[in-house]
C-alpha cells in the first residue's frame, strides 16, 4: 500500500513516514476494499456469482485501483456471459496497471482469436434481438433466437433467464425448470433465477413445493459421489442422525410388536379365563336358582295344603259355629225359664231373655226354632204355653200404654210381640195399625187394617179398621 | 405469480462491442479514496 500524497510504502503507523501525511482513513477504506475482495473471492469460489459481482462492486468503490477485483469481476462478468463487461473492466485494469496485469492476458485471449470475438459479438446482438421481440409480444421468435444466442454461448445467464421467463409465460414449466437448473449450475445463488425457480417448482408441485424442495437438497448433501473406475460410488455421509432416527423407529416398531403379541397371544387366554370363570359362576348362580326353585315349589304345595286345611276348619268352625248358635238360643231359653222358677211373676225379665233369643233367631222365630233340635222345641212350646197369657198382656198392656202415651216408636214392637205370641188378640193387632198409621207408616197401616178386617170380621175394630182404610185411601 | 411485463422490464440489452470503448470512457471511477484525498485537500486551505 502506497501513500495516496508522496507514493511512499506504507507502514503500520496512521501516518506516512514519507511525508507525514495522515492515512488512518485512506488505510481504512483500503482495508475495506480488501475485505470486500475477499468475500467476492469467496463468494466467487463457490459460484456464487451474482454475489461476487456485488462485493467486487463494493471493493472497486473503496478502490478503484484493486487490480485484483477488478480482474476477478471481470472473469465473473465472463462466467456469466457478459463478455462485453468482462472486457470493459480489464481494459479498465490493463489502463490502471499496463505492467504484470493478468488482464492483458485476458484480452489478447479474446482478441487474437477474431472469429471468437465476432461470435460473441452476434450473440449479444441475437440476445437484445430477442429482447427486443419480447417487447413486441413477438415471444416465439425471442425463443428461437435465445436458443441460438445459448447455442453459441451456454453459459449466457440473462439469455437462460429470459428463455425460463418465456417458457413461464408459456407454462412449459419443465422448459423452464431445465433452464433454470442450467442458471444455477452456472450462477447459484441469483435471485431472479431462484424467485424463477421457486414459481417453477410451485406450479409443478403446487401442495409440495416448499416442503420436497429443502428434502431433495438434503439428500443430495448427504451423499458423497465419487468414481472408482467406471462406476460411480454413491455413499451417505451422515449415518449419526439416521440412526437416532432408525433407534426410534425401532423403539417404535417394538412397542407395536409388543402390543401386537399382547393383543393376539396373551387376551385371549385372559379372556378364555374370564369367560370360564363367568360360566362357573353361572352354573353356580343356576344350581342355586334351581335348588331355591325347588324350594318355592315345595312352600306353595305347603300353602296351598295349609289352605287347604284353612278352608276345611272353617267349614268345620262354620259348622260348629251353629251348634254353637243352638246351644247359645238353648241358654237363652234356659235363662228365660230359670228366670220363670225364680220368680215365676217376674214376667219382664223373663220377656227379656225370650227378646234375646228371638233376637238370635232372626225375624221369623217359627221357623228358627224348627231348626233347633226337639227338646228345644218342646220345651220352648210348653214354657210358652206356660206363660204365654201373661206374656201377651205384659206386652199388649206395655204396647197400648205406650200408643196412649202416642209413643209409637215403643208401642208398635211391644203391640207386634203382643199379637205373635196371641194371634187372636185383635185389640194387638188393631192398634199396632193404629200406631203405625199415626207413625206415618201407611202402606203399613193399610196391611195391618186389612188382616183385622180378614181375621176378625163383623167386629167393631174391624169396622173401624175399614173407615181407616178408607180414609187412608182416599187421602192417596 | 410472475408479472411478465414486469420481469421483461428488469432485462436490459447487452452493451455490443461497439459499444464497450464508448461505456469504458463514460464509466465513473472515482472511488472513496479520491473522495478522501479532495475532502482532506479541500479541508486543508481552510486550516491554513
Amino acid at each position: 500500500m502506497i501513500c495516496y500524497k508522496c507514493g511512499c510504502r506504507l507502514s503500520e503507523h496512521d501516518f506516512c513516514t514519507g511525508c507525514g501525511a495522515d492515512v488512518g482513513l485512506y488505510k481504512r477504506i483500503m482495508f475495506m476494499s480488501n475485505r470486500f475482495y475477499n468475500d467476492g473471492l469467496e463468494k466467487a469460489t463457490v459460484r456464487d456469482l451474482s454475489g461476487a459481482i456485488v462485493s467486487l462492486r463494493q471493493s472497486l468503490k473503496f478502490n478503484k485501483n484493486n487490480i485484483d477485483a477488478r480482474n476477478l469481476l471481470g472473469l465473473v462478468y465472463f462466467e456469466m456471459g457478459e463478455v462485453v463487461s468482462a472486457l470493459g473492466e480489464w481494459v479498465i485494469s490493463k489502463n490502471l496497471r499496463p505492467q504484470k496485469n493478468i488482464a492483458d492476458d485476458y484480452i489478447d485471449m479474446i482478441q487474437t482469436n477474431q472469429a471468437r470475438l465476432d461470435t460473441i459479438n452476434q450473440t449479444i446482438k441475437k440476445y437484445n434481438q430477442a429482447l427486443l421481440y419480447c417487447y413486441q409480444d413477438s415471444q416465439d421468435l425471442a425463443v428461437i433466437q435465445l436458443k441460438k444466442v445459448l447455442s453459441y454461448n451456454p453459459k449466457y445467464v440473462r439469455a437462460h433467464q429470459l428463455l425460463a421467463l418465456l417458457y413461464i409465460v408459456a407454462e412449459e414449466w419443465e422448459k423452464a425448470r431445465r433452464e433454470l437448473e442450467k442458471c444455477c449450475q452456472i450462477d447459484t445463488n441469483n435471485t431472479t433465477t431462484l424467485r424463477y425457480m421457486k414459481e417453477v417448482e410451485h406450479m409443478l408441485m403446487p401442495e409440495e413445493a416448499v416442503k420436497s424442495a429443502p428434502k431433495k437438497k438434503a439428500v443430495r448433501e448427504n451423499v458423497v459421489r465419487y468414481q472408482s473406475g467406471n462406476e460411480t460410488i454413491i455413499q451417505p455421509v451422515n449415518m449419526k442422525e439416521s440412526k437416532g432416527v432408525s433407534t426410534l423407529l425401532n423403539l417404535g416398531l417394538g412397542v407395536i410388536i409388543g402390543v401386537a403379541i399382547a393383543c393376539f397371544l396373551i387376551l385371549p387366554g385372559q379372556i378364555q379365563n374370564a369367560k370360564a370363570d363367568i360360566n362357573n359362576e353361572l352354573r353356580a348362580v343356576s344350581e342355586q336358582s334351581d335348588a331355591k326353585t325347588a324350594t318355592i315349589d315345595e312352600l306353595e304345595q305347603k300353602v296351598q295344603k295349609l289352605t287347604d286345611e284353612n278352608a276345611a276348619l272353617t267349614a268345620e268352625l262354620a259348622s260348629y259355629q251353629g251348634t254353637d248358635g243352638t246351644l247359645k238360643a238353648t241358654d237363652g231359653l234356659m235363662m228365660a225359664v230359670d228366670a220363670y222358677l225364680k220368680n215365676p211373676d217376674d214376667i219382664e225379665s223373663i220377656a227379656l231373655y225370650l227378646e234375646a233369643l228371638d233376637e238370635e233367631e232372626g225375624e221369623d222365630k217359627t221357623e228358627g226354632i224348627q231348626d233347633k233340635t226337639e227338646a228345644f222345641t218342646a220345651l220352648y212350646d210348653d214354657f210358652l204355653g206356660l206363660i204365654g197369657e201373661r206374656l201377651v198382656d205384659y206386652y199388649y198392656n206395655a204396647g197400648y200404654a205406650a200408643y196412649r202415651a202416642d209413643d209409637y216408636e215403643t208401642a208398635i214392637p211391644n203391640l207386634a210381640r203382643a199379637y205373635q205370641y196371641d194371634s187372636a188378640n185383635g185389640d194387638a193387632l188393631y192398634h199396632l195399625a193404629n200406631s203405625y198409621r199415626r207413625n206415618g207408616d201407611e202402606d203399613k197401616a193399610k196391611e195391618l187394617y186389612a188382616e183385622v178386617i180378614d181375621n176378625f170380621p163383623d167386629t167393631e175394630i174391624a169396622n173401624r179398621s175399614e173407615t181407616y182404610l178408607a180414609e187412608i185411601n182416599n187421602a192417596d | 405469480m410472475i408479472d411478465f411485463e414486469e420481469e421483461l422490464k428488469k432485462f436490459h440489452p447487452s452493451l455490443e462491442v461497439e459499444d464497450a470503448e464508448e461505456a469504458i470512457y463514460n464509466q465513473d471511477l472515482t472511488d472513496m479514496a479520491d473522495i478522501l484525498i479532495k475532502m482532506i485537500e479541500k479541508a486543508k486551505p481552510e486550516e491554513e
